[in-house]
């Protein structure tokens, strides 16, 4: 878990709350630059780990880097990092530009019209040129998390964390200021460090992932490797969808591995399709829904094929998500086809022929 | 909506009555306090002010507003102080036995006063130290203090947190965060606490009976004219001051209570308006 030109590193990071274990032992170097994500369910610990690295939360033990400096003892008005809270923490009693400029109060080597210059500069960086004068209390949703945006980047920090900062929002908004984020981070190529529980946010913001799981972290990767390769079927369950079939390996002396996939069949699958290591026996396969394709009556694939009956249709416009019941067993798979001009939309009761690629398949240990 | 029939009629009857008993009284006050007769008693028999002419020719009774104002100023801003302090522990701290500390801070609230008095007059006597205006003082912030932390209390905890952890974040002390932040943000709570403190102080009479010694305060004072049959229409005068005083403090309170809420963006909780 390591990063060229690590601005953090964290080495052995526990943080216990009472008898509450909430760190266990996090290991993690963040590059210079990166846009980074903590990715988990609600109570996995990221707030937490965010929180230490902004110094708002002491370690129960470990050590904490920023800037190749160890941050014990340092507290957070001290840190090169700068936070963007899940409820903004605009201050009502401040205007807009007064709340920007709040960080710069204390830089006395700047002059009065340095600092107005900076307020402004970094107003027009969030798209909010000319609102200065605004009441903090007349601002929208997305207004004022540009305006937390505004005031944590006007310092320039080596880090900027970002407490959901999205999950206010309403799904149009959400959507804008996820690609706002990201341009804005590769804009000032500041660190960004982003904790969020929507894994669709993660894997389109993010240069690399942290997902954790009670206290720990589970893996750490590039999107793709993440939905591609995740290194357990809880990871697997919790970005995207992903099918499980049990199966059955049989350790060959090649690198190659032969798993027999119930109501699948036999594949032959690569050591990197194993991402937490195999041993011989049973096992559950991983398949993500958009790796399988119902077969039109006549078509003709290269693919493996199996058989089943469709058992439910949903229909998204763009997409359409088919439950199928696999021949001969009571597993149900779910299969997403994209909805292509002259390609039908299939009914309930039909049956399927599923094309599948062992290329695709993921194995978990049972 | 049952139309003065009904269950409807008979609650709404019942309010009626419940409030003319509750008001009743008071509304005596200025109804006598303009009337022309030294004597208390219907029919009224015209108009005058001339009793709050009278009220400002004694000069006992501006000795008492002066103790009064001075009590009421000092132990307000006290209460006010060890509220904000309580309020910032309730809302901001944890510690071990809190509900029990928290509950022996609210007890005077409910504590008769007169057990109040007798106990400080006991403990002051005691002592070998005198009486006086010092130790009305005393007691009124005791009882004071419980209604302030209330108050103070759903200011703090109106505020957002994160609030302060930003001000921190950004480069300020907690002491320059709490003068910059979170001060600005509960002072209309502590504009309400000081109000309030000041009204309660005000109007108390058993505390500063038994302990304001010879400079009586207001209510001490009012209370002694009562002997005097002739002032009677005066003491009417005053009291319809004293009321209407209390009214306006209180209703100025509770606006700046509620506004402090909604500016830290909290919903309307507790209170007592």
């Amino acid at each position: 878990m390591t990063a060229e030109n690590p601005i953090i590193s964290l080495k052995g990071v526990q943080k216990y709350y009472g008898e509450y274990h909430a760190l266990r032992g996090i290991d993690l170097e963040i590059g210079a630059g990166e846009f980074f994500s903590l990715l988990g369910p609600s109570g996995c610990g990221k707030t937490t780990l965010l929180r230490v690295i902004a110094g708002f939360e002491d370690v129960s033990d470990g050590v904490v880097m920023i800037g190749g400096a160890d941050m014990e003892g340092v507290p957070a008005n001290k840190r090169p990092t700068n936070m963007v809270f899940q409820s903004y923490a605009i201050f009502p009693h401040l205007n807009v530009a007064q709340n920007v400029g709040f960080g710069l109060r204390k830089r006395s080597d700047l002059s009065r019209a340095d600092k107005r210059a900076l307020v402004e500069e970094a107003l027009e960086m969030v798209g909010l040129t000319g609102f200065g004068e605004r009441a903090a209390s007349a601002l929208s949703g997305g207004q004022r998390q540009r305006v937390a945006l505004a005031r944590a980047l006007v310092l320039k920090p080596k880090v900027l964390l970002l407490d959901e900062p999205l999950s206010a929002l309403d799904k149009k908004m959400r959507d804008q200021m996820q690609r706002e984020l990201r341009r804005l981070q590769r804009h000032v190529g500041i660190t960004f460090i982003l904790v969020t529980h929507d894994q669709e946010e993660a894997l389109i913001m993010s240069d690399r992932i942290a997902v954790m799981f009670d206290g720990e972290i589970a893996q750490l990767a590039n999107p793709q490797t993440l939905y591609r390769r995740p290194v357990s079927r809880r990871v697997g369950e919790f970005i995207g969808v992903m099918n499980f079939l049990p199966g059955t390996a049989m350790l060959q002396k090649s690198r190659d591995i032969e798993v027999q996939v119930d109501g699948l069949g036999a594949a032959i699958v690569s050591q990197e399709q194993c991402p937490a290591g195999i041993a011989g026996g049973p096992v559950s396969i991983g398949i993500r829904p958009e790796t399988l394709a119902i077969l039109a009556p006549d078509e003709q694939t290269e693919r493996s094929v199996a058989h089943g009956e469709v058992v439910e249709v949903t229909y998204y416009g763009d997409m359409t998500y088919y439950e199928v019941r696999l021949e001969g067993t009571d597993k149900l798979l779910t299969i997403s086809m994209k909805n292509f001009v002259g390609r039908e939309v299939l009914a309930r009761g039909a049956n399927a022929r599923i094309a599948w690629d062992a290329r695709s398949l993921v194995v978990f240990g049972a | 909506m049952s139309g003065g029939k009904g269950k409807g009629g008979w609650l709404r009857g019942y309010a009626f009555v419940y409030l003319l008993f509750l008001y009743a009284p008071i509304l005596l006050l200025p109804l006598f306090a303009f009337n022309d007769a030294t004597v208390i008693a219907f029919p009224l028999s015209g108009f005058t002010t001339k009793w709050f002419g009278e009220l400002a020719q004694i000069e006992a009774l501006q000795g008492a507003v002066k103790s009064s104002l001075l009590v009421a100023i000092t132990s307000a801003v006290f209460a006010t102080i060890l509220g904000t302090c309580g309020a910032l522990a309730a809302t901001r701290h944890r510690f071990p036995a809190k509900r029990a500390i928290m509950g022996f801070i609210m007890l005077p609230l409910v504590l008769p006063e007169i057990i109040v008095a007798v106990s400080l007059l006991v403990v002051i006597l005691r002592a070998g130290l005198d009486t006086g205006l010092w130790a009305v003082i005393a007691g009124h912030t005791l009882i004071c203090t419980p209604f302030a932390i209330a108050i103070l209390n759903s200011a703090f905890a109106a505020l957002d947190g994160s609030m302060e952890e930003a001000s921190i974040d950004l480069g300020e002390t907690r002491l320059s965060t709490f003068r910059l932040i979170t001060l600005p943000l509960v002072m209309p709570g502590i504009i309400s606490a000081l109000l309030i403190s000041f009204t309660i102080s005000m109007d108390e009479f058993i505390i500063a009976f038994f302990l304001s010694s010879s400079e009586p305060t207001l209510p001490v004072y009012l209370w002694s004219m009562l002997r005097f049959p002739k002032q009677l229409p005066a003491v009417m005068a005053l009291g319809t001051i004293l009321v209407i005083a209390s009214i306006l403090l209180l209703t100025i309170a509770e606006y700046f209570r509620r506004r402090g809420i909604a500016r830290a963006g909290g919903k309307q909780t507790g209170g007592f308006l």
